[in-house]
Formats: structure tokens, C-alpha cells, sequence
């Protein structure tokens, strides 16, 4: 029997009269890297601002790592990483002095031992010292990745997360998103417009379209479905609809 | 290592590599040093004045001396906690507003609130920092203070000068945490952080200086410079029966005072200290009846205010105020 790290029923959620997301049901099973595809103002954001406890559903039901949503939303964030769009941090503090903080939020006993495992994991030794406010976007984004998994949850939220990188930093967080699901079971649930991001790195894709789940299928079937890059485009194109 | 602490801890971090705030409360302690070091001269100069003049009698031949001047060293520090009942206020509005504001500006809050902390720990953990911070700061200036009315005014502290600058102190610390945390409070409730800075400053210049002012506007005492019976030379007990008749309007002036948070502190802290003559030299236990429902009145103002950054600053207002 398959077990899901995210589970969801009907999930919705509404900015007043407008609907940001319609009633979604989607199951995610542990140990995949599940990738959400979508125009910008899709529903994407929402979905895992929901899923990550950000918001609160205005409908439906949701479990991630077995927690609900909304009855047991701090066990649910006790599982979970996140990596928002645009992460922000300290800018005045060092790189060692962030993750020590949000090491600490996280109740770890023994932060620096931890920090020490997360950036050589990362292959990002070195720059303990350095203020982060001096650091490239490529090298925020490993930072934003380090937060996120300091506690080792095993699920992580990537919102974006190559957004603004340069080839170079791209291919470095891939790795890093890919090595992370391999070697520690993280399952992974990261946003993207990107397709070319979700073919390389996700074992399933799901596609959103005005707030409604209109595709989700491994990769291996869609691929399947869609044998070429152009045709896999076309497709995409037409189950998510022209950009907003 | 609970979440509050971790947030207590960053917010010292913080505070103390601020320069702006490193400026600020250094001006403040230097603002009450030299009302200390100008009133301490003052106490110097009158000792002076009267032991020269008790030489000159002894010269003359003259076996009767005069009294000395009734001096009280601790009276010097009427200045002090004037600036800190007026500048620290607004300072301690500032720290409140900056603890806040800086998270939502930094953009910092979803990493933050997507973590398994507790609904008040971020602001509960904020308040915990300032109030080490105001501390530090309170301790700091009043051990300045005492060394200074003892090195500069030559005027030796006892035991209980140093406890009624203790108790002094320690108001001090009440009044300016009240400050901070209705400033850090209107910071989360409201959508703009500007707009909160600018509704905690009016609330300032309201309850520090406009509602203070009208008070003693309205004090009959008050409407010649140096005291109306003291021009006319009326004794206390005259005085006492002249303002009976006018108790009803003595009642709703005293009323609007203790509105203000300020004049509560000042009244407290004037008592304890000995700088209203009422109170000067008089004991613990005169002094403490006397003040005890200023004192439970200033708690509670601060206790309030404390709940309602707390109640302002839980995780689903935060997060409202963040997307």
C-alpha cells in the first residue's frame, strides 16, 4: 500500500469573492519529487502557502506527513521545509548566524554539528563567516535550502526555487533537490513555470490551471504520453492555458 | 533551547549591533548625566556657599551658627528621570516599533512562521529581549546616576537611597517596557508599519506631554513660578484648607493625571525618590501607601499593553499583515 506525505481532499481556498484555489484532491506518495506546474497567478503559491500551513483552507481537508493542515497544524510544520519565492534572510548576520538561529527555531540541541552536516551535504563549506546581505542569488538559494532542511524534514516545499539563477546555480540546486531526495528520502513538492525544471528533476508532474488541477501523472507516463520536448510543450501549453 | 528564548536572544543580538539605537540610548544616559552633573554643581555650590559663609561668622566671632541648607543628594535626579519619563518614552517607542518592523520589512516571516513554534513565542520572545535590553539600559543609567551624585555632588548614598533608587529604577524599567510594547503591538496590528510609528508617536506626544501639561495647567499651584502659596506665603495646613473648597475640581484634575501613564511613573518615581517634598525623607511604608494604586495602576497599564502586543502579534495577524 502506497503512503502519501501529502494527501489532500477538496482543498480550496478564496481571497474573498475570487477563488485562488478550486477544490483540489491530490496525493503525493513518500519519496517522490512532485513538481506543480502552472502559469504565474495559477494557484500554484497558494497551494503550498496552504500545504505549508501559511494559510488556512477555506474548504477541504489536507494531511502532509500524516499531520492535518488545520487540527494538527504544528506537527504538521514540525515535518515539513520550506524554501519560499524571493527567500529573505539576515542580511546583517553571517551564514553561520542565520542557520544558527533558524537552528534553534527548530529545536535542534546541537546546532553547529548540524549546520557543519547540512552545508557539506550541500557542498557549501566555507562561507560560515560571510554575511549573507554579500551573497549571490545562486548562493541565497543554497542558503534558503540549508534552512529548510536543517531539522531533516521529510517534506520540503520549494516555491520557485530556480527562479532569477543563473545555468550555474540552476544545475547546482538540481542537484541538490535530487541528491536530497536520493540519500535522505526527502519527499519533495516544488513549484515552478519552468518545464524543462520538472522533466529533469521530478518523478511526477502536476499542472494548474486557474486555481484547478488539470493534469497529474508520473513522469514516466506523461513522458510517455508526450514522447517529444515539442510535444510535451504543446501540451502543457494547452492544459495550462495561455500565460497571464 | 525554547522558541522564545531564541527569539529574546536575536533580539538582543540585534539590538546590539544597532548604531542608531546605541546612539540613542547613549544620548538618553548622557542627557540624565549632565541633569545629574548640573544639579550635583548646584549641591556643591550651595554647600560651598554656606561653609564659606559659617567661616566668615567664626571669623567675625560669632558663636551662632546657622543650620545648613536642607540638601538631599538624591533630589538631584529630578532631571534624569524627567528625560527618561520624556525621551526614554520615546525611545522605548522606537525600540517596540523597530523589533517588529524590521521582521516585516526583511521580508523574513514566512521562514519564520512556516517553523513549529508557539502562537506568541515570536513576540513573546521580542518583549522578553527589550525588557533585558531596558535592563541593561535603567541599570546602567542609574549606576550612573548614583556615581555621579556621589563623585560630582560630594553626597554620600545610604542603604536606603540606594533601595528607593532601586524601587526608582525599576519603574523606570515598568514604564519604558509599557512604551515598547504598545508600540510593538500597533507595529503588528496594523497593515503599514509607518502608520503604526506615526499613531504610537501621537499616542506619545498625547500621554507624555499634552495630558501631563494640562494637569498642571490646571494645578492652582502651578499658576506662579516657584508655587502660588509659596509667593504668598500661605502655610501647608492653610493651604490644605483654601483647596478643600475646591475639592471637586482638585478631584477631576488629579483624574485626568492619572490617565497618563507618564505622570503615573513621574508621581512614582518623585515619591520614591524624594523629590516632591511630601514625600522627602519620609519612610518606605508612608511612601509605598501613598503610591501603592499609582503602582498597581502602572502595572496593569504595562500588563495590558503587554497582552495586546502579544494578542496583536499572533501567528495568523502576522502572517495576514506578510502576504
Amino acid at each position: 500500500m502506497t503512503s502519501f506525505a501529502i494527501s489532500t481532499h477538496g482543498l480550496t481556498h478564496r481571497y474573498g469573492t475570487k477563488v485562488a484555489l478550486k477544490p483540489l484532491n491530490l496525493d503525493v506518495a513518500t519519496g517522490e519529487i512532485f513538481g506543480l506546474l502552472g502559469h504565474n497567478g495559477a494557484g500554484k503559491t497558494t497551494t503550498v502557502s496552504l500545504l505549508t500551513t501559511l494559510l488556512r483552507p477555506t474548504g477541504g481537508t489536507a494531511t502532509v506527513a500524516g499531520h492535518d493542515i488545520v487540527a494538527d497544524a504544528r506537527g504538521a510544520r514540525s515535518k515539513i521545509g520550506y524554501l519560499p519565492e524571493n527567500v529573505q534572510f539576515y542580511d546583517d548576520l553571517t551564514l553561520a548566524e542565520n542557520l544558527r538561529f533558524f537552528a534553534k527555531l527548530s529545536g535542534i540541541p546541537k546546532p553547529d554539528a548540524r549546520i557543519a552536516e547540512v552545508l557539506g551535504f550541500l557542498d557549501f563549506e566555507g562561507h560560515d563567516h560571510e554575511r549573507v546581505g554579500a551573497f549571490s542569488k545562486g548562493m541565497r538559494q543554497r542558503v534558503g535550502i540549508a534552512q529548510a532542511i536543517l531539522h531533516r524534514p521529510p517534506v520540503l516545499f520549494l516555491d520557485e526555487p530556480t527562479s532569477g539563477l543563473d545555468p550555474e546555480g540552476v544545475r547546482t540546486l538540481r542537484q541538490s533537490v535530487v541528491r536530497l531526495n536520493a540519500e535522505w528520502g526527502t519527499t519533495i513538492f516544488m513549484n515552478t513555470h519552468l518545464l524543462a525544471e520538472v522533466t529533469r528533476t521530478c518523478t511526477s508532474i502536476g499542472i494548474v490551471r486557474q486555481g484547478e488541477l488539470v493534469h497529474h501523472d508520473s513522469l514516466a507516463a506523461t513522458l510517455g504520453e508526450y514522447p517529444t520536448e515539442q510535444a510535451l510543450e504543446s501540451a502543457y501549453f494547452d492544459t495550462a492555458g495561455s500565460a497571464a | 533551547m525554547n522558541s522564545i528564548s531564541v527569539f529574546a536572544g536575536k533580539e538582543l543580538l540585534d539590538l546590539r549591533r544597532n548604531k542608531v539605537m546605541w546612539v540613542l540610548t547613549a544620548s538618553l544616559a548622557i542627557a540624565v548625566l549632565i541633569s545629574v552633573v548640573v544639579a550635583s554643581l548646584d549641591f556643591r555650590t550651595q554647600m560651598a556657599a554656606y561653609d564659606l559663609y559659617v567661616n566668615q561668622l567664626k571669623a567675625s566671632g560669632s558663636t551662632v551658627i546657622p543650620a545648613a541648607p536642607q540638601l538631599f543628594p538624591l533630589q538631584m535626579l529630578r532631571g534624569g528621570f524627567e528625560y527618561i519619563e520624556i525621551i526614554g518614552a520615546l525611545f522605548a517607542v522606537v525600540v517596540g516599533y523597530g523589533t517588529i518592523a524590521r521582521e516585516r520589512f526583511r521580508g523574513t516571516m514566512h521562514l519564520i512562521l512556516s517553523r513549529d513554534i508557539g502562537r506568541v513565542s515570536f513576540a513573546g520572545g521580542k518583549l522578553l529581549g527589550i525588557g533585558v535590553f531596558w535592563a541593561v539600559i535603567v541599570g546602567a543609567i542609574v549606576a550612573v546616576a548614583a556615581v555621579s551624585v556621589s563623585v560630582v555632588g560630594t553626597a554620600s548614598l545610604t542603604g536606603g537611597d540606594a533601595f528607593r533608587l532601586l524601587i526608582a529604577g525599576s519603574v523606570s524599567w515598568v514604564y519604558l517596557m509599557f512604551w515598547s510594547a504598545v508600540a510593538a503591538g500597533l507595529t503588528a496590528l496594523m497593515r503599514r508599519p509607518s502608520s503604526a510609528l506615526i499613531l504610537a508617536l501621537g499616542l506619545w506626544l498625547f500621554v507624555v506631554l499634552i495630558v501631563p501639561q494640562i494637569g498642571d495647567t490646571m494645578d492652582p499651584d502651578n499658576q506662579v513660578p516657584g508655587g502660588l502659596f509659596k509667593a504668598l506665603a500661605i502655610q501647608k495646613s492653610d493651604e490644605v484648607a483654601v483647596l478643600a473648597h475646591f475639592s471637586t475640581f482638585e478631584s477631576a484634575r488629579n483624574a485626568l493625571e492619572v490617565t497618563s501613564v507618564s505622570k503615573l511613573f513621574e508621581r512614582i518615581a518623585f515619591a520614591f525618590v524624594g523629590i516632591k517634598d511630601k514625600y522627602n525623607q519620609q519612610g518606605f511604608a508612608f511612601i509605598w501607601y501613598a503610591m501603592s494604586r499609582y503602582t498597581w495602576s502602572i502595572l496593569a497599564m504595562t500588563v495590558s499593553a503587554t497582552v495586546f502586543s502579544l494578542v496583536a502579534s499572533t501567528r495568523t495577524n502576522l502572517l495576514r499583515k506578510a502576504s
